[in-house]
């Protein structure tokens, strides 16, 4: 398995030099695969021992991954994952290839997916996937708005993995220095939001957030905090007369023009901004906890809370997702082995999030998991509050949103027309724009 | 000896021999095409063949597997004209090449022709500094880049010490400086590279035709352009060819230096294909199409080259 994915690898990387060439797509016959139908043969006769994943980060999904095999292994002595470490990027590229090439007996059994890159794969490509149908897999145990990632045509293609639920952290040695307290900084607008941020920042020299400028995240954080997304239901782009995306890009240059928000050019440049104490918190998907506490010496000065709401917008909310992803089971798979692992493990064992937590940070999306006690002791670097609870009961309340197959283009169209708007541009032309990308992209 | 052919004729050679049929003749040409024939196969299969079906897949659209037979089968051509993306990408790729390539050709004739000199001492480590960034991975060089002309970067320390910039300058955050640090980096990269092509030329070069420019009285300025430049003709064909081969490839330091930004004034056309085909909602008919655009790019700024440098008839 492994030898034949490095070949692929090299392949794809060959041939996208050569001029993207050729996977034999002409024979567009799909002899051997049936498409996305629930082929898997119902859970009770489970055979073979060995299951194949592809996943990206040692330190989080695939240490989640081999705690999980370790949890599946006491009822299954016999079982053994093989777990094949394969950066987003790569992914993406390996399920195209396959999917183009229609050779997807390479595919692995398991596979995680951006939550925001699923409705894209599934819509194009769903020779790949086997949905949970057959999986008795209890999904509303999961959040919702989380579960509709990657429900495609009422039926269910992911398993949640980690949450993306949005937090605001904040300094609060910073905050009690300007005469704030995080409740100050809890439940509230942004207008009020601004006003105190504003405050905070001549009394103490800090702004309260860094981003960066090339990106859209703060303001598809805002978008979807109510509710709101750049597609329409029919999957039309909403990006010219969208009241949410208007408010959310007016407020996103309030922010950047009253220097509560600075912006930088990169990631690392953006992580460095509140690790070495120049910006006094940020908001982000909860998994940006893991970089916050790179920065030890600031242990026990930080707390979290929700992010702050748009003013005037129906249906806004203090609560919004970043990212997160999901496992997904290909066509490829022994599909009665894969549905029994992930469900006695992912979506059926506390024990396996109790272990996973406190060294990975990896948060469940799985409800049960959230009743364990280990969510709920407190964090010394968080002011010793027990920020877990605080973070479940956020992702309870995330509004679902349509991310839709075109959200990259959505996405980096409406990245650009910020940009634009910033270096002085009119909003509406720059939008105007934004949607005339997305459409042409999608003709 | 006033041109030097670095590949000769090999014509002159063969026409003596054209009695066609002699068996020994034969056998030769047969052994010539056996010991070729490995190399030409895997050459048809992994390149050719490739090709051919890049080409065939240019001519389908659709998104995802589901392709079809483009109508018009120009489809994905015509749509190349009328993608505002497109024609970003085409005209910065077009900036970088126009600017970066004469600008390194002509440093790397002069590095060359300073190594070459006889009286040099340390010839050899001054040979190695600058062919070293060859060495260095596309994207390591990418990042340090990128780190290097960040807003706390070392290149805004070092010009705002020296008092040359009062604030610091985000560099990628503006178009054009963006696309000059790209020009920057593409420099430091290649310039090395080409350095050694014309150092290999100028070995072949006879060192008597210098001792007589200078018995003739000309400086070292008009030795270079009169005596230097002319005989090393084939080789600045030679780069010329393959900097703007690779300039119109370029997708490395877009990607990891700039990220095609800001709002994708410096993303490269390769970097555009790549967003097209596995990024977005992939477009690969499309994506093919773009690729073929770059080939037959490619293809006839090395004709004009050719026409233009190769005047030896």
């Amino acid at each position: 398995m492994k030898k034949s994915t490095t070949a692929l690898a090299v392949l794809a990387a060959a041939s996208l030099s050569l001029g993207l060439a050729a996977c034999g797509s002409n024979n567009d016959t799909g002899t051997s695969t049936t498409g996305a139908a629930t082929t898997g043969a119902p859970s009770g006769d489970i055979t073979g021992k060995t299951l194949t994943v592809w996943t990206w980060d040692p330190t989080f999904n695939i240490y989640a991954m081999q705690e999980a095999e370790k949890v599946y292994q006491k009822t299954h002595p016999d079982f053994k994952l093989t777990i094949v470490e394969t950066p987003w990027d790569d992914l993406q590229t390996k399920l195209t290839t396959l999917a183009q090439s229609n050779t997807t007996d390479q595919l692995p059994d398991i596979f995680l997916v951006q939550n925001n890159a699923y409705q894209k794969n599934v819509i194009n490509y769903p020779e790949l996937f086997a949905d949970y149908g057959n999986a008795g897999i209890d999904f509303s145990q999961f959040p919702q708005s989380v579960v509709d990632y990657s429900v495609i045509d009422g039926k269910n293609y992911g398993l949640p993995f980690d949450n993306g639920a949005v937090i605001a952290g904040y300094r609060t040695d910073v905050l009690q220095q300007a005469g704030y307290k995080l409740d100050d900084f809890t439940d509230l607008t942004w207008s009020d939001w601004l006003t105190k941020a504003k405050d905070v920042l001549a009394k103490t020299g800090k702004p309260l957030l860094s981003g960066q400028a090339n990106s859209s995240d703060t303001i598809m954080m805002m978008l979807q905090s109510a509710g709101a997304s750049l597609f329409d239901a029919d999957g039309k782009p909403t990006i010219v007369d969208n009241a949410a995306l208007e408010k959310a890009i007016a407020t996103y240059q309030e922010l950047v023009k009253a220097g509560v928000f600075t912006e930088v050019n990169s990631w690392d440049e953006y992580v460095q901004t509140f690790v070495n104490g120049n910006v006094a918190g940020t908001i982000n998907g909860c998994w940006i906890l893991g970089s916050i506490q790179s920065a030890t010496a600031q242990s026990g000065k930080w707390d979290i809370t929700d992010m702050p709401k748009l003013e005037g917008v129906d249906g806004a909310t203090n609560y919004s997702a970043n990212g997160g992803s999901s496992w997904a089971i290909s066509a490829n798979a022994n599909y009665a082995l894969a549905a029994d692992f992930l469900k006695s493990t992912f979506a059926g064992s506390t024990e396996f999030y109790d272990t996973i937590l406190p060294s990975s940070g990896a948060l469940a999306n799985w409800a049960p998991a959230a009743k364990s006690a280990v969510y709920a002791q407190p964090q010394a670097f968080f002011s010793n509050d027990a920020i877990y609870t605080k973070i479940v009961s956020y992702a309870g309340k995330v509004p679902s949103n349509n991310t839709g197959a075109y959200y990259y283009e959505a996405r980096d169209a409406v990245s650009t027309a910020i940009t634009k708007i910033m270096g002085g541009t009119d909003m509406a032309t720059a939008l105007k724009e934004a949607q005339d990308t997305v459409e042409f992209a999608m003709q | 000896m006033s041109t030097i052919d670095l590949t000769p004729d090999q014509a002159g050679v063969r026409t003596p021999a054209r009695h066609r049929g002699t068996g020994l003749e034969k056998k030769r040409s047969l052994t010539g095409w056996i010991f070729l024939l490995p190399a030409a196969l895997l050459i048809c299969w992994m390149n050719f063949y490739p090709m051919i079906q890049a080409f065939l897949l240019s001519l389908q659209s659709g998104k995802g597997a589901k392709l079809t037979w483009a109508h018009p089968a120009w489809y994905n051509y015509a749509r190349l004209f009328k993608d505002p993306q497109f024609l970003q990408t085409l005209k910065t790729t077009f900036i970088y090449l126009v600017i970066q390539v004469p600008i390194m050709l002509i440093l790397a004739l002069i590095l060359a022709t300073l190594l070459n000199s006889k009286t040099l001492r340390f010839k050899g480590l001054f040979r190695t500094a600058i062919f070293l960034p060859c060495a260095v991975s596309l994207v390591s060089y990418s990042f340090v880049f990128r780190t290097l002309f960040s807003t706390d970067g070392p290149v805004n320390d070092a010009l705002m010490g020296l008092h040359l910039i009062s604030s610091p300058v985000n560099w990628l955050a503006n178009a054009g400086t963006a696309r000059f640090v790209i020009i920057l980096g593409l420099l430091w990269r290649w310039t090395g590279y080409n350095m050694v092509f014309y150092l290999a030329g100028l070995q072949n070069i006879d060192y008597s035709t210098f001792e007589a420019a200078r018995i003739d009285g000309a400086g070292p300025v008009k030795t270079f352009i009169y005596v230097t430049i002319p005989q090393l003709k084939p080789m600045i064909l030679l780069t010329a060819i393959m900097s703007t081969n690779g300039t119109l490839q370029l997708f490395d330091e877009s990607w990891n230096l700039t990220q095609g930004g800001p709002a994708n004034m410096s993303m490269s056309m390769s970097h555009y294909l790549y967003q097209l085909s596995f990024q977005n909602n992939p477009n690969i008919g499309y994506g093919s199409a773009v690729s073929y655009a770059i080939l037959i790019m490619v293809a006839i700024l090395a004709l004009i080259q050719m026409r233009v440098g190769d005047r030896r008839d």
